[in-house]
């Protein structure tokens, strides 16, 4: 998932952190959902919140879908500007690779949105749905609930999944040091063949 | 004198060059990086600057009320003449405290052409999906209007 660049969120960060926005960065924002929202109503419906997503990030149709339910937890069809306050944040965390820290540090409003059925536990399948948002691999996620579903039902309840947070948040850092080494060695070797190529 | 030494961070034409007004720059990644350093100390150094330089013009007139009337009234002409120059480069405190709250133009303008963008597609979306007649559909036609009109306007202020 990436912001597209050059569009307004593409500009604002995250505090390393607190994985927060600066009140000025708030402030633009919500400048921004003041524009956006035409019916004047302080929020943004299914069709205009599809268009808005769609725009400015690479997400599928399928995917922004799952995200609308999800933030709509009222179930009006509108999500207002704290659910878009929210949204903001975790594509950030995601475009600045704080999804990790992002996750321990919100655990509290991360678990509740994910926690669909409103029942205090999340569920594997449904955690699944929305692994993209947080850049969970398929099998980091099948571990994080075998190592800590403690109750053995598939199910993670908020205490579990604050130490999932933990584990993650350090699995990631080292997943993205690895990538960027990867990264980094891979860019040194194909300057080293340019450079023997104009040498010969 | 010159804009740049009265104050800092300010080009002649009284506009601010310093790093917390960098909201939008084409092409850099980062937005108002003044938040990333502590941002109140600049701020306080512009403020405090203004205040130096209004109260200097002020204090220059109270000590000058004790000389005789002629000498008085040409002291005065010249320290309100200073006083006309400071003001003209000095930028007032209020225009300073109404910018704190109000957001820069470019990034104002970058808003608006999203905005435009989406709503160019949500509308066909309405369109199709609920009719042109709809209420809504009218209700988005006229805020692209709207915004259109904004835009244009400010295009041609530039």
């Amino acid at each position: 998932m990436r912001l597209k660049e050059g569009s307004f969120l593409w500009y604002l960060y995250l505090d390393k952190v607190h994985c927060l926005l600066s009140v000025r960065s708030v402030k633009a924002l919500e400048e921004y959902f003041h524009i956006l929202d035409v019916h004047g109503k302080n929020t943004l419906n299914d069709v205009l919140f599809y268009h808005f997503l769609h725009h400015v990030t690479d997400l599928k149709k399928a995917q922004i879908y799952l995200v609308f339910d999800m933030l709509d937890w009222n179930a009006v069809g509108e999500i207002g500007f704290e659910q878009f306050y929210m949204l903001v944040c975790m594509l950030l965390a995601h475009q600045d690779h704080l999804e990790g820290q992002f996750m321990y540090r919100h655990s509290r409003p991360v678990f509740d949105l994910l926690d669909l059925n409103g029942d205090g536990r999340i569920s594997a399948e449904n955690f699944a749905k929305y692994r993209f948002l947080f850049n969970i691999h398929k099998q980091e996620l099948k571990d994080l609930f075998h190592d800590f579903g403690l109750t053995g039902d598939n199910l993670l309840n908020y205490q579990e999944f604050k130490m999932c947070t933990i584990i993650y948040a350090n699995k990631l850092q080292r997943r993205q040091k690895t990538e960027e080494k990867e990264k980094g060695d891979r860019k040194r070797r194909s300057l080293y063949s340019k450079r023997k190529c104009h040498i010969k | 004198m010159p804009l740049s030494e009265v104050c800092e961070g300010f080009n002649a034409e009284g506009r601010s060059i310093s790093k917390t007004r960098r909201w939008y720059s084409p092409g850099s990644r980062s937005l108002d990086e003044g938040d990333k350093a502590s941002h109140k100390p600049e701020e306080l150094d512009e403020n405090a600057l203004v205040e130096l330089e209004l109260h200097r013009g002020s204090s220059m007139e109270i000590n000058l009320g004790e000389k005789d009337t002629a000498s008085q009234i040409q002291a005065e002409k010249s320290s309100s003449m200073s006083s006309l120059n400071i003001a003209k480069h000095t930028p007032h405190q209020a225009y300073w405290a109404e910018q704190q709250s109000r957001l820069p133009l470019p990034l104002m303008e970058l808003m608006e052409n999203e905005a435009l963008e989406i709503f160019t597609k949500a509308l066909r979306s309405y369109q199709s999906g609920i009719g042109r007649d709809h209420f809504l559909t009218k209700e988005l036609q006229r805020y692209i209007e709207g915004l259109k009109k904004r835009r244009s306007k400010r295009l041609y202020v530039n």
